[in-house]
Order: C-alpha cells, then sequence, then structure tokens
C-alpha cells in the first residue's frame, strides 16, 4: 500500500520537534504533508477563562499562533524537498479531521504523541501516527 | 515581537490590476513590478526562490487568495506587495478556486521570524470573508492601505 497523503494534526500544545518529525517522515516515505491546525473553541474558552482574558483575544493570539506554526512547518518542509499544504480551521477536531481525509483523500495521520490520539486512534478509518 | 503588515507594504508596491493570466507570470510581472520601484535588488533570484516554494506547495490559500513568498537575499528588508486579477489566477488553490488577490512576500534570508510573523499575520487577516471583499471592490492603492492598516491588529 503506497501511502501518497499524510495529515499532521495540530493543536494547541503542538511544538517544532513534531513538525520536525513530521518532515522527516514524509521524506522517508515520499509522501504528501497536509498540516492541519485545529482551533477547539472549548479549548479557547477554557483558557480564557483561566486567564482572565476575552475569548476573542485568546482566539486572536490561538490563530496567529496556529498560522506561525504552519508556516516553519512549511519552511523546513521546504528545505528537505517535502510537498506542503497548510490549513487553518475551527471546530471539533473529530469532525474537522474527518472531514479532511474524505475530502483530500488522505492516507494516514500524524499526531503528537500525547494529543487525544487514544479516542483518534478509535475513531479513525485510515492508520494513525504518534509522533 | 511587534509587526504591522502595512508597514512594509509600500503605495508603489500595489497593483490595482494585473495583467498576466497564469501563475508564473503573474509572479514575474509582479516582482518586475517590484524590482522598477527598487523593492528587490536582484529579481530572477527573487523568481528562482519563489519557484521553489510554488513547486513544493499551493501558495494559493484558498477563497480567492494566493500569498506567493520566499526568503532570499534579493531583498534587504522584510517587503510585501499586492496584486489584483479581475478574472483570477490559477494558483493551484486547494479549493479549486482562481487568485483574484495576491499578496507576496519577501524577506531576507535572514530574518526569518520577522517573515513567519508577517505570514501568520496576513493569513489571518485574508481569513476575514469582510476584508477580502473590501480588498476586491477598493478603488486604488490608497484604498488598499487604508483597508489594510484599519483591519490588522
Amino acid at each position: 500500500m503506497k501511502f501518497e497523503k499524510f495529515l499532521l494534526v495540530l493543536t494547541g500544545d503542538a511544538d517544532q520537534s513534531v513538525m520536525s518529525a513530521a518532515v522527516q517522515f514524509c521524506k522517508n516515505m515520499n509522501s504528501r504533508l497536509f498540516a492541519l491546525y485545529v482551533i477547539e473553541p472549548g479549548r479557547i474558552s477554557r483558557l480564557a477563562s483561566l486567564t482572565h482574558q476575552k475569548v476573542k483575544i485568546v482566539h486572536n493570539k490561538t490563530e496567529e499562533e496556529g498560522w506561525k506554526l504552519l508556516y516553519l512547518l512549511e519552511d523546513e518542509a521546504v528545505e528537505n524537498g517535502v510537498w506542503t499544504s497548510l490549513h487553518l480551521e475551527e471546530g471539533n477536531l473529530l469532525r474537522v479531521i474527518d472531514h479532511y481525509i474524505d475530502s483530500y483523500s488522505i492516507d494516514g495521520l500524524l499526531f503528537k504523541r500525547k494529543d487525544d490520539l487514544k479516542k483518534i486512534f478509535v475513531s479513525s478509518s485510515i492508520p494513525v501516527i504518534g509522533l | 515581537m511587534q509587526l504591522k503588515i502595512s508597514d512594509h507594504l509600500k503605495l508603489e508596491a500595489i497593483m490595482m490590476e494585473i495583467k498576466a493570466k497564469e501563475k508564473i507570470a503573474a509572479i514575474n510581472e509582479l516582482v518586475a513590478h517590484m524590482v522598477k520601484y527598487k523593492l528587490v535588488s536582484d529579481g530572477n533570484e527573487f523568481i528562482k526562490a519563489l519557484a521553489k516554494r510554488e513547486n513544493l506547495e499551493s501558495t494559493g490559500i484558498g477563497d480567492g487568495i494566493a500569498i506567493p513568498h520566499a526568503r532570499t537575499n534579493a531583498v534587504e528588508d522584510l517587503v510585501l506587495a499586492f496584486a489584483r486579477s479581475p478574472k483570477g489566477i490559477d494558483f493551484s488553490s486547494i479549493d479549486g478556486k482562481p487568485s483574484h488577490i495576491i499578496f507576496l512576500i519577501a524577506s531576507p534570508e535572514g530574518k526569518k521570524s520577522e517573515y513567519i510573523l508577517a505570514l501568520a499575520k496576513l493569513s489571518r487577516l485574508l481569513r476575514k470573508h469582510a476584508v477580502r471583499d473590501l480588498l476586491r471592490q477598493a478603488k486604488d492603492p490608497e484604498e488598499i492601505m487604508d483597508i489594510v492598516k484599519k483591519n490588522e491588529e
């Protein structure tokens, strides 16, 4: 089976190490890398409440941080000759992932290991790889 | 780091109507315009850097927007340029739609943080439906600049 397209899912706790691992993985697999940052409204509300900030301010910061992560990943991917496509969406994590798997015929999911991996393992129709 | 898109977008870098009908021609036309106004010192080097990215990703981010970008020593500071295409240009957008609004970003090799931040801020700005509509309807470069200034945070 050829894995042509991987989807790296990034959320609020994403970091550079998981992005580097994803780029190297796709380089080795000769695969395309779709990078998706998901803004989860529930997480934004919780964070706003915890930090006593307005939801809009937390949302704006999160969105900007998401784009920064995506473009950092893209920069590394280009250096390594890996084809990338960047996406930022807002909504329920599982629903957004399902939408992307269907829309872009994704062959495998890449996740930061500690992310909500268990529920994604259970619900995913394609292989899930924890980085 | 504080960065404003409007600080790096000069009025002379705004093209209200680009003639090119396809991606590489559009990039060439926009870069030639930047060279003409001395915003880029080496047009060929910049085009080469942009083409490398275009081969490895789609800079058409959907909703009629494309953000071709590259780090290159053909510029001394972070520079943005804007172009509009009434008919739209195929930037291989993920949603399959032609791009009517093109923002081009160039940054020196050594200014990666500034470059990433500019891309992030611009992507955020252009996700707003109202901003996209205003940019499509603007009548002159001053109005484009005004829209950017009023809507960036």
